[in-house]
């Protein structure tokens, strides 16, 4: 477990707020779709550590930072929200499997909803890095409304086309996040593309049917509820259809959270 | 004297479970150390007293549906539902790797049924690097089994002396606090030949989503444990501990060394860390460390020393 000083922890939207960590220069390199999961040092805070999605990271020379967007979903959150800068923290990661990257499939789509905008704006960082080169990266936010629109600044500057969709149409085209997706799809090469996508369930769950009868490859990033984050406890179980096709349990912690989004048997939600 | 792995079992903090013997009465609980494996990155297995592996049925099991945890006030709830590897896998997948590790393995077995609680322990007797067996009449989250047979005493009895019969191994009972008077059922796993009782197990609740007016927990209510449930596992294991002659291992919100050390004060001969491990890997580690300083501090000789040395 590693301990580190809240740089930042500002307000971006109502309940969405952006915070930093400053960690040792040990802290490993996480990949894009990792978590940590993380509380505030002392007796103060909740019981357990909040997984969050790994939102930034960089590296200094006798330093790391974390970056995280998160939501106030409930108690933990609440009390993370109210941390000032230098309140120590307890993080336990970088944890999980993160998006793999398969060089061939150059036709990449990144699709967030709401939160899912962080582990995926890391990812599309991590692609215009490493991997992707000239390749654009097709990218499509979603959210409620714009004030949700969040964490756009460091995407749409990119190489690459950002699209932006809102329930209400206050920003971009109004509709959901998937609606844009067959801009992208339509015509293209299964054998070279791959979705990225993270967001709410539902979104997901839209998704899943959408792209069932394309046969494109998609990854998706899932949440659920955590005690522990290694796969001890056994909370956050998610069925899935093993390779022979049977349906098991896996940790989303610890087989997760990026699963292929047909091995998910979303007939569960 | 050192046991078959060549454990430092007379150290300061050694103790004796019946014949089993430990180099430190500190133990994972069942359900909150996996198969030990996922903790290895952050903890040395070698300095546990044991590591007590999820609970173990004849057939996998895949548990109940998400979600199966909540936080509550200084707790957690939660309703896995005993989802496990069965006991032919964890003896292929997972006992190897365990093997190679200094500490003693316990392994927490469940059944539906009288009969498959024995053929478990029978399975689980026979294969090597098992040593001891925890019998689990106390899970409150599954249909059957678990604790519908922890609530009756001539049933903790019957599965008690049936696991006795097919095993050498020391059985510890671990029992369940949903019931009226708890030394009852200690008392009757004592009569069955049981060398240790466990306890507690979780304590059953619930919580509520009062926007949406739906459980937290699919399966509406689910187990108790954390902080929020010492004082409750001390005042159960100091009346067992004074009515019944075997082993009391404490259970139950220890999350420090002075949790600990209260649980040996009145009475228990071991303690078994479980929320802990979940908000710090290294929970087992800090709480050894730290009964090790009290000792010194305290200039106590051994564990029999603290043993029960409650004064009221």
């Amino acid at each position: 477990m590693w301990t580190g000083s809240i740089t930042f922890n500002n307000q971006l939207a109502p309940q969405c707020l952006h915070m930093a960590v400053r960690l040792p220069a040990e802290f490993p390199d996480p990949v894009p779709g990792q978590f940590v999961m993380i509380r505030p040092a002392g007796g103060d805070g909740p019981l357990l550590s909040r997984p969050l999605s790994i939102y930034q990271f960089h590296r200094n020379q006798d330093h790391a930072i974390l970056e995280f967007l998160y939501r106030v979903v409930g108690r933990g959150t609440e009390l993370l929200s109210r941390l000032t800068p230098a309140a120590e923290m307890h993080i336990l990661g970088p944890l999980g499997r993160g998006f793999r990257i398969e060089k061939t499939r150059t036709h990449r789509i990144l699709l967030a909803g709401g939160m899912g905008v962080a582990p995926i704006t890391f990812l599309a960082q991590y692609l215009k890095g490493q991997v992707a080169g000239k390749d654009e990266l097709k990218i499509c936010l979603g959210a409620k409304n714009c004030a949700e629109i969040v964490g756009v600044e460091r995407i749409k500057d990119m190489p690459g086309s950002l699209n932006i969709a809102t329930d209400d149409g206050s920003l971009g085209s109004c509709g959901l996040v998937t609606d844009l997706l067959p801009d992208f799809t339509q015509g293209c090469d299964p054998r070279k593309t791959m979705i990225y996508a993270c967001g709410p369930m539902a979104m997901l769950k839209a998704l899943a049917e959408q792209l069932a009868p394309t046969g494109i490859p998609c990854q998706v990033s899932i949440e659920e509820r955590m005690a522990c984050g290694v796969g001890a406890c056994l909370g956050c179980a998610v069925t899935v259809h093993d390779r022979r096709g049977k349906r098991v349990k896996k940790s989303v912690c610890k087989d997760g959270p990026v699963f292929n989004i047909e091995d998910i048997c979303w007939d569960q939600l | 004297m050192t046991n078959r792995k060549g454990n430092d079992t007379q150290g300061k903090l050694a103790v004796e479970i019946g014949k089993l013997k430990l180099k430190n009465p500190v133990m994972t609980a069942s359900g909150t150390f996996g198969y030990g494996e996922e903790y290895a990155p952050y903890v040395d297995l070698n300095r546990l007293g044991a590591i007590i592996v999820k609970g173990l049925s004849l057939k996998p099991r895949h548990g109940n549906p998400s979600p199966r945890i909540m936080e509550t006030s200084a707790g957690m709830l939660n309703a896995i539902g005993l989802q496990n590897v069965g006991v032919k896998s964890f003896i292929r997948d997972k006992l190897p790797y365990l093997r190679q590790f200094d500490t003693a393995i316990i392994a927490n077995v469940y059944g539906e049924t009288i009969e498959e609680y024995l053929r478990v322990s029978e399975i689980l007797t026979a294969a090597d690097g098992v040593h001891a067996l925890e019998i689990n009449v106390s899970c409150p989250n599954v249909k059957k089994g678990g604790v519908a047979f922890g609530t009756d005493p001539d049933m903790i009895a019957e599965v008690t002396a049936g696991v006795k019969g097919v095993t050498d191994l020391p059985v510890i009972v671990k029992l369940s606090p949903n019931v009226t008077d708890i030394t009852v059922m200690a008392k009757a796993a004592e009569a069955a030949g049981a060398d240790a009782v466990s306890l507690i197990n979780t304590i059953t609740g619930m919580s509520v989503d009062i926007e949406k007016r739906i459980p937290h927990l699919k399966n509406v209510t689910g187990g108790l444990s954390g902080p929020a449930i010492k004082p409750i596992a001390l005042r159960m294991v100091w009346q067992v501990a004074t009515q019944v002659h075997i082993p009391v291992i404490g259970v139950g919100g220890i999350m420090s060394a002075p949790d600990a050390l209260e649980f040996f004060i009145v009475g228990a001969r071991a303690v078994q860390v479980g929320t802990a491990n979940f908000v710090d890997p290294r929970a087992t580690i800090r709480i050894i460390e730290g009964i090790e300083a009290y000792m010194n501090r305290h200039q106590t000789v051994t564990m029999d020393d603290l043993l029960g040395s409650l004064k009221i």
